[in-house]
């Protein structure tokens, strides 16, 4: 599935649709795409979208690692940018969020392919000019 | 009266004891400890690492206060926001000091203790905060504006809707290939720099005025460097963070063209700029008697510098580099008003990861 937007706008109501309409009740999310890309601006959409928090309540968790959002949570926004080592990626508990009857939305997780459950769902995005992002959805083993 | 604070909720384990809200008896930080055992450049970001580090910190700060647990009239720790595996290390350990020695636990939000901070070393110098404040918390994970009364009650007046402002200057200085927490290492080359050599345009945003907003500079300095072919100078840059030997200014400026100092003064005077334009009407819009500067950004010397000459209607406090950037001290020291109340917290005192100030 691709889809294409052309501002940040349009890429949260992505994230609402697909937190809606495609992405699975439960189990992992993974978001790759370079600096700026709209990883964050997806994540927000997607966890209203799940009615776990409002757009602006959903920043980036680059230095914090793991956001949670609802009460219980319904969506983990994890960031695993500043690691260096799959070993620092799996002293995060990231198995146990996985497991958990909420959505785990995980930017940066490329990067140790090897940490992610077969039916993980990747979204690929990429900048295509300006404001332009194209979304590329599949499920891992898919890809 | 007597407070040990405990703090653990991202990357640092720390312990502290502070006196009366104003004298730090001992300020234990992990990656600070000496004799190198926790002093590496890898985040301490699992709960296994402050599992590790937590009692000898506990120790060593009440052994360089020279106290005894039961001479305590407290223990504080944080409890949000932060990475709930992490704070709950800090928090059982406080629970069970607590529970053992008969002592009053007091849950400190980590923001809070930023702004306490700042509080604490006024005291120190015998001079007070005047209220209402007006709190800037900018660091890796924060960027905030708060109203503090002098009840120490906050509102919240405004926030950054996605990267904080330490983040931008971090994932800039990665992107040209400096050593990562960058921050610091763009403090030092900005002033050899031109600040107006590139000019970024900040994009206006809808809703609150008072919000921050960094995605879009760091894909502007990103959109630079690619539309420039800079990879040879960043490949240099990436060797040279990668010896074991701590870079020197001079190092990198050796290898850093005037073009990317001009970049990087400009990228630095472009955040300073938008940190200071909110916190100056903000502080207008509450009638502030003090502005308060805190969280790890306060360390950038642009931004002291910048704040120094900003037109603000009060005095601007910083708290000094030790006390921006996180440890407990400043945990201890907002717990001192919530003893005086009777604010302690019961046994079933939970980590909350999202917790706000307000």
């Amino acid at each position: 599935m691709t889809y294409t937007t052309q501002s940040e706008e349009e890429t949260i109501e992505l994230g609402r649709l697909l937190a809606r309409e495609v992405l699975p009740p439960r189990g992992v999310v993974l978001l790759s795409g370079n600096l700026g890309a709209g990883k964050t601006a997806l994540t927000k959409g997607i966890a209203e979208g799940r009615g776990a928090a409002s757009v602006e309540e959903v920043s980036s968790p680059t230095f914090t690692l793991i956001h949670e959002y609802g009460d219980p949570p319904r969506v983990y926004h994890v960031d695993l940018y500043r690691l260096e080592t799959p070993a620092q990626a799996a002293t995060l508990g990231l198995e146990e969020l996985m497991d958990r009857d909420a959505l785990t939305v995980i930017e940066w997780g490329e990067r140790f392919p090897e940490l992610w459950p077969a039916d993980a769902v990747w979204i690929r995005i990429e900048q295509a000019g300006g404001d332009q992002r194209i979304f590329r959805i599949a499920a891992a083993n898919a890809s | 009266m007597l407070i040990l604070g405990i703090e653990s909720s991202c990357d640092e384990t720390a312990a502290a004891v502070v006196e009366d809200a104003c004298r730090i008896r001992s300020s234990v930080v992990a990656s600070q400890m000496a004799h190198g055992k926790y002093g590496g450049v890898v985040p301490e970001l699992a709960s296994r690492e402050h599992l590790r580090a937590i009692v000898p910190v506990v120790r060593e700060a009440m052994s360089r206060a020279g106290r005894e647990f039961g001479d305590l009239d407290a223990v504080a720790a944080t409890e949000g926001p932060g990475l709930v595996g992490s704070l709950l290390v800090g928090l059982t350990f406080a629970k069970s000091l607590c529970f053992v020695h008969r002592k009053p636990l007091i849950a400190v939000n980590h923001i809070e203790g930023h702004i306490h901070a700042v509080i604490m070393e006024a005291r120190q110098e015998g001079r007070a905060v005047e209220f209402p404040a007006l709190a800037l918390v900018a660091s890796g994970g924060h960027t905030h504006l708060f109203e503090v009364a002098p009840d120490f009650r906050y509102r919240l007046l405004g926030r950054t809707r996605d990267d904080a402002a330490g983040e931008a200057f971090d994932k800039v200085a990665k992107l040209l290939g400096y050593s990562y927490p960058g921050g610091p290492v763009l403090d030092r080359l900005a002033p050899h720099g031109d600040p107006h050599g590139v000019r970024f345009t900040m994009a206006k945003m809808k809703g609150n005025p008072l919000d921050f907003s960094f995605s879009g500079i760091k894909t502007a300095v990103l959109r630079w460097v690619e539309q420039r072919g800079m990879s040879a100078e960043i490949d240099a840059r990436r060797v040279l963070a990668r010896g074991d030997q701590p870079v020197t200014t001079e190092q990198w400026i050796a290898v850093t063209p005037q073009a990317t100092l001009d970049l990087i003064a400009s990228f630095q005077h472009t955040v300073v700029s938008e940190l200071l334009k909110r916190t100056v009407s903000a502080a207008e819009q509450i009638s502030a008697r003090s502005v308060i500067i805190s969280g790890g950004v306060a360390c950038n010397s642009g931004l002291r510098a910048a704040a120094r000459s900003a037109d603000f209607c009060a005095p601007v406090w910083f708290p000094s580099p030790a006390l921006s950037t996180d440890n407990a001290a400043m945990i201890a020291a907002a717990a001192f008003p919530k003893l005086a109340r009777g604010e302690t917290a019961g046994w079933d005192l939970r980590a909350k990861a999202n917790l706000v100030l307000a």
